[in-house]
């Protein structure tokens, strides 16, 4: 089969088509039946086509048709499969298809089942544009539109005002991003005159330097990196993306959508490659975000919100990778993080699921017991990202803190040191969260307690599966598998003594996270509020997240709204335009009313008019007579 | 001789118009009228358009002017308008009337005139309906389309007249 | 002057006559008359020109708006007849319900 790439593209589209025309009609049975075996049904085509690509010689290169020709130049709708899109693309149908199998459960009582799976499949629809395109601007079609999915999704239960706002939040904080990925599109067509990323890649590797700064368009692509990946200063929006449903959280803001940044990045690691500075950048920004939001982490209170800080976190660790120039560990880190933070999120809307709804950890307490299958998953994962070997997070994150420290392109001793302590601040948060939920003595009120019983199958099976993935999946070396496309950064000779004491360091350092949770939190937790009380200036400080929401508010979001009322409201709109209309009008009905006094109903005046156009006429003729 | 009833009926007619204007009672007004109108035949009868002249005096003193005499006499004329027989605009129209005739009489004083021809036999009637009937004989048809729809409409507006006593 | 001068005076005399009459006159039918005077204006006019040029089509069209002068009449007058009617007058400053 030739036209593989575009049937994996295809499937979820058809998906959401059937469920959204349908589905209402047709029933859950049907919904479940499309909504979740087009994709596996695409991961299946996908697996194929890796195996293609594995046998071919060079990446698979599918055009689809041709979109617009613009004078010589066309711009084509094409896919293309190298070993990056190949994991990508595995990820996502992968990951994708479990979520979606785990949403059967946990959305099955909710009226709005057919539409739920209908984006979801639309979801993956964008998202595999993304990943497959060949050139930026399908990818850019892919990532507007998961931007679109994600604000349909966020705002699922858009009947509530709160939630309904945090998916416009998403969106226009994405759209702030996507105006720097924008105008560096636009640098490189005009300068490069092609946007098939392969050949921008190609364009920088040959031997004379294309005349433009690779570092401005390393940088104008990191913006929309950062909208999309919700790294620092654009990251307020994944907090309140919590607002929807929990399986979305997985998916979109754990797994896929959000490391469409690192892809981009990483897809374009010729261009980076040749940009120091932009590198630099991206490093410096993805540091600092791992550790803010690492921080802010340590004290939320809801179950979701933990685990999306924890995602920024990760997103900045991935960054910190790519401004190294370890391209393929950034990469690695996105896998191994897909699995255990899928896990992690499903775990927690399987927690939500047997509390009634509730999020906040200070009324849970004592769950082991009760839900063991969440309880056990959920104790795998928190180890996995917390980087104890030999699970899958410590391989990924380990070399993330290898080549910060090591790189000759980028790395230094700060970038370790932060991303470090970073580390066992992850390690600590994500153990107290364990300990807050499962352990110690139950906290809720009578009857959630009786209530608290084990997800369905369709729910816990997931949770198995993405647990193993998360224990075992380290050990398939993704930076080797990408080694021949993104040869992993030199390491200065004199540093290579360095490698294993840095690495005994990292399992210090999470066994060091998990012992603290487990003296600050073990018990009744009264040494974590008594160390809560005596630094309470700093714990409110994290606890209001830094008061980054209200600085955007105050210095972006009131001004903005002025300028808006009084000037282009009030000024522009109803002053200028109408009242420029109504000014016109106005004068048209002055004019008629004017000219309505003809009209007095006297005979005799008319005939008086009469006699006058007559002479009128007279005189007029004589000119042309 | 021609030349001197020729002028005579024209002052004649002119007569008659000014007259229209001055006199009070609608009767005299038409009275001057008739007056008028039958000059004009005789003026067409110097001329020579005999078929024309007689047509006049049939059809507009014979059918016209009667009915609007009927009319006169039908209604009561003692009302406001027989006590002030001018409207409002009468100075304006007097200045008009005048400019209207200073303009019509520059006007026909810069176009040059060009030499009568002789009459001959064309105005007779056996020309005249030959012509009539045979080249002009669709304006015949539609106007006599037209006369239908007249007299229609007399029947409408007498209908609506019984409906609006009845 | 000559004879067709003359004429064409005359014409436009009673024409501008005519005119100012709807004007400056008050009873319905004297306005009606008016016009009647106006219309034998232009009448003359045509008659004098077609004998002028020989022309039988001139007469033809005489002819017609004999015709159509008539029909207006028949039409004009009942109209006059049952505003007078109505207001129980035949002044024209009676009637300006076109006011407007």
């Amino acid at each position: 089969m030739t036209q593989l790439l575009t049937l994996i593209v295809i499937l979820p589209l058809v998906g959401f088509l059937l469920n959204g025309l349908l589905g209402n009609r047709l029933g859950k049975g049907f919904v479940s039946i499309v909504g979740c075996g087009l994709p596996i049904l695409a991961f299946l085509v996908a697996v194929m086509a890796v195996r293609t690509l594995l046998a071919a010689e060079g990446p698979l290169v599918e055009t689809a048709f041709r979109w617009a020709l613009v004078g010589d130049f066309p711009f084509e709708v094409s896919f293309y499969l190298d070993r990056l899109s190949a994991v990508m693309v595995l990820i996502v149908t992968g990951v994708g298809s479990l979520i979606h199998v785990y949403s059967t459960g946990y959305m099955h009582d909710d009226s709005s089942y057919a539409r739920y799976f209908a984006y979801l499949n639309l979801f993956l629809f964008f998202m595999l544009l993304l990943v497959l395109g060949r050139s930026l601007l399908v990818l850019f079609v892919g990532w507007e539109g998961v931007g679109l999915a994600s604000y349909l999704l966020i705002g699922f239960w858009f009947s509530d005002a709160e939630k309904a706002a945090a998916g416009k939040k998403a969106f226009i904080t994405n759209r702030i991003g996507d105006a720097g990925f924008l105008l560096g599109m636009f640098v490189i067509y005009s300068t490069l005159g092609t946007l098939e990323m392969d050949q921008v890649n190609a364009a920088f590797a040959g031997p004379v330097m294309p005349a433009v700064s690779a570092s401005l368009i390393g940088i104008l692509l990191f913006i929309g990196a950062t909208g999309k990946s919700a790294q620092i200063p654009l990251h307020v929006w994944l907090p309140d993306a919590m607002a929807g449903p929990t399986p979305v959280s997985a998916l979109i803001h754990a797994a896929t959508m959000v490391t469409a940044g690192v892809y981009l990045v990483a897809r374009l690691s010729g261009v980076y490659l040749h940009a120091p500075e932009a590198s630099e950048v991206v490093a410096v920004i993805g540091v600092l975000t791992a550790f803010f939001a690492a921080t802010i982490a340590v004290v939320q209170t809801d179950i979701k919100k933990v685990l999306a800080y924890s995602t920024i976190s990760q997103l900045g660790f991935m960054f910190l990778a790519l401004g190294v120039g370890a391209y393929g560990v950034a990469v690695f880190h996105v896998y191994t993080h897909a699995f255990f933070k899928a896990c992690l999120f499903l775990g927690a809307g399987s927690v939500i699921h047997a509390m009634g709804g509730e999020q906040d950890v200070r009324k849970m307490g004592g769950l082991a017991r009760k839900i063991p299958v969440t309880f056990g998953t959920f104790a795998v994962a928190t180890a996995a990202i917390a980087g104890l070997p030999p699970l899958a997070g410590f391989f990924s994150k380990d070399e993330i803190l290898w080549y910060a420290f090591a790189s000759e392109s980028g790395g230094a001793t700060w970038l370790w040191a932060l991303a470090s302590f970073t580390a066992l601040l992850t390690a600590f948060y994500m153990f107290r969260l364990l300990w807050l939920t499962f352990f110690g003595k139950p906290r809720m009120d009578e009857h959630t307690a009786a209530h608290v019983h084990e997800s369905p199958l369709s729910m816990t099976g997931i949770l198995v599966v993405l647990a193993v993935l998360s224990a075992v999946g380290g050990f398939f070396s993704i930076p080797h598998f990408l080694e021949h496309q993104m040869p992993l950064p030199a390491v200065g000779e004199h540093l290579h003594h360095l490698e294993t004491p840095l690495i005994v360091a990292s399992v210090v350092i999470a066994l060091a996270g998990l012992a603290g949770a487990a003296w600050f939190y073990g018990g009744d937790a009264s040494r974590a509020a008594r160390m809560g009380e005596r630094f309470s200036g700093l714990h409110r400080l994290l606890s209001g997240k830094y008061y980054v929401d209200e600085l955007y508010e105050a210095v972006i979001g009131r001004p903005l709204t002025w300028v808006s009322d009084r000037i282009f409201l009030r000024i522009g709109d109803r002053a200028i335009i109408d009242g420029t209309l109504h000014g016109l009008t106005g004068i048209a009905r002055q004019a008629a009313g004017l000219l309505g006094r003809v009209q007095t109903g006297n005979l005799h005046l008319y005939a008086w008019l009469v006699l006058a156009g007559t002479f009128a006429l007279l005189l007029w003729s004589w000119r042309y007579v | 001789m021609q030349q001197a009833m020729l002028w005579f009926f024209a002052l004649a007619a002119l007569a008659g118009g000014l007259l229209m204007l001055l006199l009070r009672h609608p009767m005299r007004v038409a009275l001057a009228l008739i007056s008028t109108m039958i000059s004009l035949a005789a003026i067409y009868a110097i001329l020579g358009v005999h078929v024309i002249a007689v047509f006049q005096v049939l059809i507009y003193v014979g059918a016209v002017m009667v009915f609007m005499v009927y009319a006169i006499m039908l209604l009561d004329v003692r009302d406001a308008s027989f006590t002030r027989r001018y409207s409002g605009y009468l100075l304006p129209g007097l200045a008009g009337l005048v400019v209207l005739a200073f303009a019509f009489a520059w006007g026909l004083r810069r176009d040059t005139v060009s030499p009568a021809v002789a009459v001959g036999s064309v105005f007779d009637v056996q020309p005249f309906s030959a012509a009539f009937l045979n080249d002009y004989w669709l304006y015949f048809e539609l106007t006599s389309v037209l006369l239908l729809a007249a007299v229609v409409a007399a029947i409408a507006i007498l209908k609506a007249r019984r409906r609006g006593n009845g | 002057m000559d004879n067709t001068q003359l004429l064409l005076a005359l014409s436009t005399a009673l024409f501008a006559i005519g005119l100012a009459g709807v004007v400056i006159r008050r009873n319905l039918l004297v306005m009606l008359m008016c016009m009647e005077l106006m219309l034998n204006g232009v009448v003359l006019s045509l008659v004098t020109l077609s004998h002028q040029a020989a022309s039988t089509t001139g007469a033809v069209l005489v002819f017609l708006v004999f015709v159509v002068a008539a029909a207006e009449i028949g039409i004009a007058v009942p109209i006059v007849l049952l505003l007078a009617r109505r207001r129980h007058t035949l002044d024209a400053d009676a009637f300006t319900d076109l006011k407007g």
